[in-house]
């Protein structure tokens, strides 16, 4: 069964008729994160792209309003038309605002101008007892009742399906510039990224990228040219002017990885060294890429399924150990049986459980999906 | 089972229990002690049952325990600076004192972290950081005796939260203690953890969900150096129109600030920050980070208050000239009692591009109320801070008509779109005027975090939320269910 809804009421009704009916949904944004194997054959989809536009951009005021079934780029497209943009930088530009904040997907801008969670200020949901919740508004500034924004981001469509969201967002920057040059090993590339964590110059990206004995740092500056100037300059090596050339195959890469495992672990920034220098020698190994600003460590695992089951579970054990944690978030489906025993309960997970118990009392949003 | 302390004999069993807990010299229960944790930085006040000052997170946990045992509310407080009645025992039960757990657990300059018991002041902690070029991003004026906890509960912001966010966006860690004794800790060192973001429900919550008692914070570079400007106008209106010019412009100031004549007049009397005295607005404006361009955003800034109406301009030179300027800022709620015993501080918030005809209407609720208001005020992120000026010797009658006229701005900044608090919090003083924001579904929703967290309701009841018995007007369902 398909659900279309074309506005916010229509969709909470769709909701509340599907909890009635005890009818299982699954939310689709883009599908960019869809995963075939989740759905099972008596689902609902629940399609957002019908919640589609830009419902009030005021640029002096630096906020934009949109439906959450519009595409990122085409938010991108409209602001740029009046020389603005929402700082995010995810993987896939076919990905929807609600989707991006229902999988809290972030690219490489989060040191410079944060993640999901720091730009989003408001939202409304549509809850499956048919209401439609809002929260947090259109100012940059709001400590009005319970900041739901945030149990929003990440939340993986378990607790309601998000119809409208509005973002602070910036003037584009004036110039743009990125540099590349390669590093001995994980120790030297880290410390020069760290060194460039500590000063004022604030990057618009700061990887740290291995693969085939090979560690390159990628740094990214955008804002005035003099700034940008001296950021490449202290970061080294060599530049490059148009900064997608080096970013956008670092970030999508891995996100399209169709073969093994991508590993996802967050872990503290002195940890990366270590994390880095112990997954690559793992066996199947095939690359990593680190956003040193954050310690977000994306890692790719080839080989046969054994070869990867033991790599994974050594990478994610590593990053629980350095005071971290870490995830699978692309693993060929002939792998998943390996995982199922990974998956543990975060801290907090009984006060989590009780929230989906509170806003989907049925458990139809999203079944079986981990809160973890 | 429940067993509640019976009306009259309450303190007295309450006192008794609470002592063989903890010991005498973690409870406080005399008159003379209680009076003084009756108040905080608002205007209501109510006495505790009694005073508990916890050494560590196993007393709070035991605490907990034994007044979810007796139905007793538990009220948590950090300096007591608040200003919207978070830290009052409205319902009576025990305030919790931070005082004893102000300690920085951990300073981790190579994670740019920094472990903290929740008692500890604001500005410690950034003067801790100061030898590893870092520091706590949130600076509300009362940072010099502030605590961490408080700004977590509140999420507090400041004037250099502009560019850099306020206490949400720099939290990455939590250990809480559940109203039933429950210890979870939640997040630590690294940017974010797994499952729903339970810290970012957590921070602003106002003590509503449980006690603090650990925090795991982002410590940010300290700027690289700085340009302070203050441009004086003629009107609030044309300084306002340089607010919106410099936005718009694509810089992104640390801080805007904007003071109204009234408010000049007070702090030039108190502190000497050297505004002067005839101009209609005072607008501060900081950009920071590093050196390069720093000289040609100054310029920028100046350029953009020139052309609108600046009449004269000053660039503090110093380190010390710029302190001046900003001790003007500061110190502006504390130079009220120059201009009268008491004051009533509000916080909405608007689109900033509504500034010229929210202060218009502002002013108007002044003249009906025949109450002068003063304005210091966030104005690069639209945080409004309108001083209703008052004598509260005069009697309840003038409280409750500055309080009248304060609902009347929050009304003012919600029909521009705006926000009824953007960092002081709602608590005891605007929960009445919550249901105006949220409608009934909405607060429905934040209901069901209410009561995940905390389904005795005994962490710190009577805030954010309206209730039956203060808020006559609006006895929703939502409002019932509390």
């Amino acid at each position: 069964m398909q659900l279309d809804p074309s506005d916010a009421r229509e969709c909470a009704a769709a909701l509340r008729s599907a909890a009635e009916a005890r009818q299982t949904v699954r939310v689709r944004g883009g599908g960019t994160k869809a995963d075939p194997d989740e759905a099972l054959p008596g689902d609902a989809v629940l399609r957002t792209r019908g919640l589609s536009g830009v419902v009030d951009h005021v640029p002096a005021d630096l906020t934009v309003t949109v439906r959450a079934g519009t595409l990122l780029r085409d938010v991108q497209a409209a602001l740029a038309e009046r020389g603005q943009f929402l700082p995010l930088d995810p993987p896939h530009g076919g990905a929807t605002i609600g989707g991006v904040i229902a999988a809290n997907s972030n690219g490489f801008g989060t040191l410079r101008y944060g993640a999901v969670r720091d730009l989003l200020i408001g939202t409304t949901t549509a809850l499956t007892d048919g209401t439609l919740a809002r929260a947090g508004g259109r100012v940059v500034k709001n400590v009005a009742g319970y900041d739901l924004n945030k149990l929003l981001v990440g939340s993986l469509g378990t607790l309601g399906v998000i119809v409208e969201a509005t973002f602070k967002v910036l003037p584009l920057p004036a110039t743009r510039g990125a540099s590349v040059s390669s590093a001995t090993d994980a120790t030297s590339a880290f410390a020069r990224a760290g060194a460039i964590v500590r000063t004022s110059l604030r990057p618009t990206a700061l990887v740290v990228d291995h693969e085939r004995g090979a560690w390159r740092l990628v740094v990214a500056a955008a804002g005035e040219q003099a700034v940008v100037d001296r950021t490449l300059r202290e970061a080294g090596g060599d530049h490059v002017a148009d900064p997608d050339r080096l970013l956008v195959p670092l970030r999508d890469l891995l996100a399209a990885a169709a073969e093994g495992a991508v590993v996802r672990a967050t872990i503290p920034l002195a940890a990366q060294p270590p994390f880095a220098g112990g997954v690559s020698r793992l066996d199947g190994f095939e690359r990593l890429v680190a956003d040193a600003g954050t310690g977000i460590v994306h890692v790719h695992l080839r080989g046969d399924d054994a070869t990867i089951a033991a790599s994974t579970v050594a990478a994610i054990a590593s990053a629980r150990v350095l005071g971290g944690s870490a995830r699978t978030e692309r693993v060929a489906p002939s792998l998943r049986r390996h995982f199922a025993a990974l998956r543990t309960e975060p801290p907090g997970h009984f006060l989590m459980r009780r929230l989906k118990d509170a806003f989907d009392p049925r458990g139809i949003l999203e079944p079986e999906r981990s809160l973890a | 089972m429940a067993t509640p302390f019976v009306a009259g004999t309450r303190g007295a069993v309450l006192h008794r229990g609470l002592v063989d807990l903890l010991g005498e010299e973690q409870v406080l229960w005399q008159k003379h002690d209680l009076q003084l944790y009756e108040y905080d930085g608002a205007v209501d006040t109510a006495t505790p049952d009694a005073v508990v000052i916890p050494r560590d997170t196993a007393d709070v946990a035991n605490l907990a325990r034994f007044c979810s045992e007796h139905n007793v509310p538990l009220v948590p407080r950090g300096a007591g600076t608040g200003l919207s009645g978070g830290a009052i025992p409205v319902e009576g039960g025990v305030v919790v004192s931070f005082a004893r757990m102000s300690r920085i657990l951990e300073l981790d300059a190579a994670n740019l972290r920094a472990v903290v018991q929740p008692g500890l002041v604001n500005l410690h902690l950034s003067t801790a950081a100061a030898p590893h070029g870092l520091y706590f991003v949130p600076d509300p004026s009362s940072q010099k005796a502030c605590t961490i906890g408080g700004n977590v509960a509140e999420n507090s912001g400041g004037p250099h939260t502009l560019a850099y966010g306020v206490t949400t966006n720099h939290v990455t860690g939590l250990e809480i203690v559940l109203t039933d004794g429950t210890i979870v800790r939640l997040g630590g060192k690294a940017h974010e953890s797994e499952g729903y973001d339970l810290i970012g429900l957590f921070v602003g919550s106002e003590g509503t969900l449980g006690l603090i008692t650990e925090i795991t914070v982002r410590l940010s570079p300290l700027p690289e150096d700085k340009r302070t400007v203050m441009a004086a106008f003629p009107t609030m209106d044309e300084a306002s129109e340089a607010v919106s010019a410099i936005i718009a412009s694509g810089l992104v100031p640390s801080a805007i600030e904007l003071m109204d004549q009234l408010a000049t007049v007070a702090v030039e009397a108190s502190v000497g920050a050297g505004y002067p005295l005839d101009a209609g607005a005072i607008l501060l404006a900081e950009v920071d980070g590093p050196r390069d361009g720093l000289d040609d955003h100054r310029a920028r800034i100046e350029e953009l208050c020139r052309a609108n109406g600046a009449t004269s301009i000053r660039v503090a030179e110093t380190a010390l000239e710029r302190d001046r300027l900003w001790a003007g800022r500061k110190g502006a709620f504390a130079a009220m009692g120059r201009l009268a015993p008491d004051y009533y501080v509000q916080d909405g918030v608007i689109p900033r591009t509504r500034l010229p005809d929210v202060l218009r209407r502002i002013a108007e609720v002044g003249e009906r109320y025949g109450v002068r208001i003063a304005n210091v005020f966030h104005a690069g992120d639209g945080n409004l801070h309108p001083l209703i000026l008052f004598d509260g010797s005069l009697g309840p009658d003038v409280l409750r008509q500055v309080k009248a006229a304060g609902v009347e701005i929050l009304r003012a900044c919600l029909d521009a779109g705006g926000s009824i608090t953007g960092e002081h919090g709602v608590g005891m003083e605007k929960n009445c005027e919550l249901p105006l924001q949220y409608g009934p579904d909405d607060l429905a929703a934040m209901l069901h975090v209410k009561r995940a967290f905390d389904p005795a309701g005994l962490a710190n009841p009577a805030k954010i939320f309206p209730t039956p018995s203060r808020c006559r007007e609006f006895s929703l369902h939502a409002a019932r269910s509390v």
